[in-house]
């Protein structure tokens, strides 16, 4: 499971964005809006005769398996930095 | 033991399916958090993939590491997605100009891609950019 993600953004001109989100908190933050997409993909896998719980176990194990991610996008003084841990 | 990786076994036992065939429906029940933190089968922990380009005569820069582990999960997780989803992605891509079958990927090939990953390395070079793709 993530605990940390990591992002930094920098513009030319602007100052260099780092954000630093404890996954963990901020699921207890958006729980409300997490539980109404569960719900929505619940009726989505209903209606496209997905089995549900197996949809939710790989997407469970697609973002277990999201530690040790990295994305960096450079274009001339652009730069984004995503790091999941 | 499960009871899907006993009938695996016991479908081995009665000589309906052959050893290769038994190995690869074990690993493709097998969860995917039970895999150590170095990769078991490919021995190796991320994909990267690099490239280098120059748009507008600016230098750019894209470089991506995922874990094997989520191309594994990801994989699993494809093989959830319905058929007429499948057939409706592939009238998409043929409109195009992208003739591809996507119904003609199973899990288990791609299951095998993974596992062979560490053997893979991808280089491609272009006066405009050049792309990487190796495992680490």
């Amino acid at each position: 499971m993530p605990q940390l993600v990591t992002l930094k953004i920098e513009r030319p001109g602007h100052r260099t964005v780092r954000l630093w989100i404890p996954v963990l908190l901020a699921v207890v933050l958006l729980s409300p809006v997490l539980l109404l997409a569960l719900i929505g993909g619940i009726i989505a896998c209903l209606m496209f005769d997905m089995r549900v719980f197996a949809t939710i176990a790989g997407v469970g194990r697609f973002i277990g398996a999201l530690p040790g991610s990295r994305f960096h996008i450079e274009q001339g003084r652009t730069a984004l930095l995503l790091i999941i841990r | 033991m499960n009871e899907q990786r006993k009938a695996i076994l016991d479908m081995l036992a009665e000589g309906k399916i052959n050893a290769t065939e038994a190995e690869r429906l074990l690993t493709a029940i097998e969860p995917a958090d039970t895999a150590p933190a170095a990769d078991r089968k490919t021995g190796k922990k991320y994909l990267r993939l690099v490239v280098d380009y120059t748009e507008n005569g600016e230098p750019g820069r894209v470089n991506i590491r995922v874990p094997v582990a989520l191309l594994r999960a990801g994989v699993r997780l494809s093989a959830l997605v319905p058929a007429q989803a499948l057939e409706k992605a592939n009238a998409e891509m043929a409109k195009s100009g992208v003739p591809f079958d996507l119904t003609q990927l199973k899990p288990n090939e791609l299951e095998e891609l993974v596992n062979h990953l560490d053997e893979v390395i991808v280089e491609v070079d272009s006066s405009e950019a050049q792309v990487r793709i190796y495992s680490e």
